[in-house]
């Protein structure tokens, strides 16, 4: 009997093996069938919603007014494969009305992503540009929540992609996520620099001359905006004139060594010189961060660099979120989010998004010095053109296309607690529009805000 | 002695089973024409009745088996008659037919095990012979044999034949020879020798997939020769093993093909219309059906390669839902499974029966976990599921051995014994 018992027991041996394989396949299958589907002919998509409740995609596309998803076009995306770093490409799985015990739900599926943007604002914006170029992103700095993120020119995804060879460079993608070069607004993260590695009073106590042209010790010159010059100006002053010879002097400084300089840059996020780039994950959109070549102090490019012009690239959502440490008085920035929180086919919530913090950028004292010197600039030079608000703002003049064209910006953020929104306004070629950055953000705020 | 009168219950449930597929076919298959349906009905539920009665001439033991062959065989039919369509499967009713006849092969060439034990150097022969036939018929390094009204796989027999191989030499395990400074056990060399041949004349006519179903018959012999009776349990000897396995499996994919390479490391989702393309189709279509599946006859599978059988069992899932699927397989499970309920009744049938357990279990495990992408896709067939006449001829074969296996015939003991206990007395000691 012995004899027979085992090879009973071989015969249990080999059906333990396969039933365990089988038991690993079902939960297997259970778990990964909605992948699956994704790549099936017949697969369902769920809708996307901004904040208010109103559709941000709709795989079927009918029934909307004409051109209702063109202000967020390349940033919700769709699925057609041809926008990738979207929300839609980037989570489509989400959307999937489906699960292997319902099985396919054509009517009535309740898979949705609910977003935190602000559609109404973000077409209000949209229309702002008045056919202009750019991009602007908006994000309430205390929560994280991305409330406006449009990018001109865009497209309207419901019209197919039939004439995609005749649309203009940059429709298929959101310029807020992709580096651009930052003008005069890059001198905040020089002044953040230069307050961690001096300290504000040793800051605050230098002063350089502006006669329009600073020739530099390489023998180089920067050209201020200002021809006839700005006389001498302490850091305040030169942020608010937005003085290039200022900025190369305070480089070539021997207090502001250029180790520490670089340090503090790759602390901010920037790849400096031949680090490797890196990224802002968004709910799986892939944003770039900053870059810049810092090589010698007294080098040219390196002062053109630490005023925002030549090499250095930052892009929109970095440039807003900088304003966020500042206006937080921390440091630290506030991630942004897109997704605010996701359903199932069930209509159960899977997801929720949580408010997230970066690491420790600069001091809370940097900060406040900063947010000072900033809302300073702002009740100075902004009160007029952006009435109703207490602002800290920073403006920039980015040269591009060889200096074919510039580019203005304004970063900034609204010191109000009800309504804590920082942002970052791009506006292409600014000479070839009647509409001026500014309004953007009237624009932009009125409708946050109201 | 039982008879088949007394498994009347079993023979309805059969039937109740079969109808009741039935009845799903026609209330949910796609565009059911009533002649084709009936002609379907006649042929499952007939066949069942058929067998039921031609069965009445056999005094067995038990019919577990052959009862739960004649469900899965069945089941077969309804699944492979409904893919594409709802019309009768011919060729694979006459394969089911085929294996039922086998099985009863099976079971008369195995039921009495002096007599086979006595014929052993005859199975090394077939065995020989069938390795020939494949050298010099299969034409160009191929695994078939076209006769131009149908194909045979020659292969397939090496099975049951390997199967038997293992349980006629059980009994000389212990027969060592002095060699040299070596006890050597001959039945032992010479039943690896026929083992290494046939998976490298497997490997030779690049039927790579089918050489896990001989290493596993040949590892069930093997588990129960170092475990015999006196033998300390020697854990090197396991270990030992499991090494040259690994060593074997190594040098395998090192000198396997660029195409087998490409199947076993391949991102089945990164390659959907390539190497990936059968896999990724049979996952899409299991997702499609989820737990209760399309209908029958509703799926898409079926215009893929092989949906009939190195990838059926996805394509029942399409159509007939994950649980019938599971349901299909623990049916074939509980035949390889049979000599735990009623337990062989001698060693000879035992190591029989372990070998036809390893065969099943790893030609299904081949099938539905490679085509699920759970290992590398060897196209193998599900025993009595896919279409295949070669691969349902032999299953019937092993079917039938586990058949035999509990309703031995054993030889008369040369002692006087009370008439009585001639029938369940003698043969081989357990």
């Amino acid at each position: 009997m012995k004899s027979i018992r085992r090879t009973q027991s071989v015969i249990t041996l080999f059906l333990l093996v396969f039933i365990g394989g089988m038991a690993l396949l079902v939960y297997k299958i259970n778990k990964e069938a909605p992948f699956y589907m994704m790549h099936s002919d017949n697969h369902q998509l769920g809708k996307v919603y901004d904040r208010n409740g109103d559709v941000l995609f709709d795989a079927a596309g009918t029934g909307y007014d004409e051109n209702h998803f063109l202000d967020v076009g390349n940033l919700i995306g769709d699925d057609k494969g041809q926008m990738e770093n979207t929300l839609v490409a980037q989570n489509i799985d989400k959307l999937n009305n489906y699960s292997f015990s319902e099985g396919l739900v054509k009517e009535g599926g309740k898979a949705a992503i609910y977003t935190t943007l602000d559609h109404a604002a973000n077409r209000a914006v949209y229309n702002a540009y008045m056919g202009a170029k750019g991009c602007t992103v908006a994000y309430n700095y205390k929560t994280g929540e991305l409330l406006v993120c449009t990018s001109l020119p865009s497209i309207d995804v419901t019209k197919g992609y039939a004439n995609i060879g005749e649309l203009e460079s940059g429709t298929l993608w959101s310029k807020a996520m992709y580096g651009t070069v930052p003008g005069s607004t890059q001198k905040v993260s020089t002044v953040i620099s230069a307050l961690e590695i001096m300290g504000p009073d040793r800051l605050f106590s230098k002063t350089y001359n502006c006669s329009g042209q600073y020739m530099n010790r390489s023998g180089k010159p920067i050209d201020c905006h200002q021809s006839y010059g700005h006389g001498d100006q302490n850091i305040q002053q030169a942020v608010e004139n937005s003085c290039n010879p200022f900025f190369a002097q305070l480089v070539e400084d021997p207090d502001l060594p250029l180790g520490r300089l670089k340090d503090m840059y790759r602390k901010l996020g920037y790849a400096v010189n031949d680090d490797k780039p890196q990224y802002i994950d968004i709910d799986g959109i892939q944003c770039e961060k900053a870059s810049t070549t810092l090589t010698d102090s007294y080098d040219f490019n390196t002062q053109w660099g630490c005023i925002g012009q030549g090499d250095t690239l930052v892009s929109p959502i970095q440039l807003m979120m900088w304003q966020s440490a500042i206006a937080n008085g921390t440091g630290k920035m506030t991630m942004p989010h897109l997704i605010d929180h996701v359903t199932d086919v069930y209509g159960n919530t899977t997801e929720t998004a949580k408010t997230k913090e970066s690491a420790q950028l600069f001091t809370p004292d940097t900060a406040e010095t900063v947010k000072r010197i900033l809302l300073t600039n702002g009740s100075n030079h902004y009160t007029g053109s952006i009435s109703g608000y207490v602002l800290g703002i920073k403006s920039g003049t980015a040269q591009v296309k060889e200096g074919a064209e510039e580019n203005a910006l304004l970063v900034g953020f609204v010191s109000d607690e009800r309504n804590p929104i920082a942002f970052c306004v791009v506006l292409e070629n600014k000479y070839s529009t009647p509409v001026y950055a500014e309004q953007i953000v009237k624009t932009l705020l009125d409708s946050l805000c109201s | 002695m039982s008879n088949p009168f007394s498994y009347i219950f079993s023979c309805l449930f059969v039937l109740i089973a079969h109808a009741g597929m039935l009845v799903n076919v026609f209330f949910n298959g796609k565009e059911v024409d009533t002649k084709e349906f009936v002609i379907l009905c006649a042929a499952v539920l007939g066949l069942d009745i058929i067998y039921y009665f031609v069965m009445l001439f056999y005094k067995q033991h038990t019919y577990t088996v052959d009862f739960m062959l004649l469900l899965v065989l069945n089941m077969s039919v309804i699944f492979q008659s409904c893919f594409g369509g709802v019309h009768l499967s011919m060729k694979h009713y006459i394969t089911c037919i085929v294996s039922l006849i086998a099985s009863r092969v099976g079971y008369h060439l195995v039921r009495d095990h002096r007599w086979i034990q006595s014929k052993k150097k005859y199975v090394w022969v077939c065995i020989g012979i069938m390795m020939g036939v494949i050298v010099l018929f299969t034409g160009s390094r191929s695994m078939w044999i076209d006769l131009g009204f149908m194909t045979i796989q020659p292969s397939e027999f090496i099975k049951p034949l390997l199967v038997i191989a293992c349980a006629t030499s059980i009994t000389e395990q212990q027969n060592k020879h002095k060699f040299l400074q070596f006890n050597i056990v001959w039945e032992n060399i010479i039943l690896f020798g026929i083992t290494a041949a046939v998976c490298l004349l497997q490997w030779w006519c690049r039927d790579l997939g089918s050489i896990p179903t001989f290493a596993a018959i040949y590892a069930a012999g093997f588990l129960l020769r170092i475990c015999y009776p006196k033998a300390k349990f020697s854990n090197k000897t396991l270990i030992g093993a499991g090494v040259a396995v690994l060593i074997a499996a190594g040098i395998g994919i090192y000198l396997a093909p660029d195409y087998v390479r490409a199947r076993l490391f391949v991102n089945i989702w990164d390659d959907t219309t390539g190497n990936g393309y059968q896999q990724s189709q049979a996952l899409i279509a299991i997702a499609e059906g989820g737990w209760l599946g399309k209908g029958p006859s509703n799926g898409f599978l079926h215009e893929v390669f092989a949906y009939e059988s190195d990838i059926v069992f996805a394509t029942i899932c399409e159509e007939w839902g994950l649980v019938i699927a599971l349901m299909t397989v623990v049916v074939i499970l509980l035949i390889a499974a049979s000599p735990l309920i009623n337990p062989p009744l001698s060693y000879f049938h035992g190591t029989l029966c372990a070998g036809v357990c390893a065969a099943f279990t790893v030609q299904m495990a081949l099938n539905i976990f490679g085509s699920c992408n759970l290992i590398p896709f060897t196209g193998v067939t599900i025993p009595f599921i896919s279409m295949g006449g070669s691969s349902m001829a032999t299953s019937g074969i092993m079917a039938g051995m586990l058949t035999a296996a509990q309703n031995p015939v054993f030889a008369k003991m040369k002692s006087a014994k009370p008439k009585k206990q001639k029938k369940v007395t003698g043969g081989q000691p357990a």
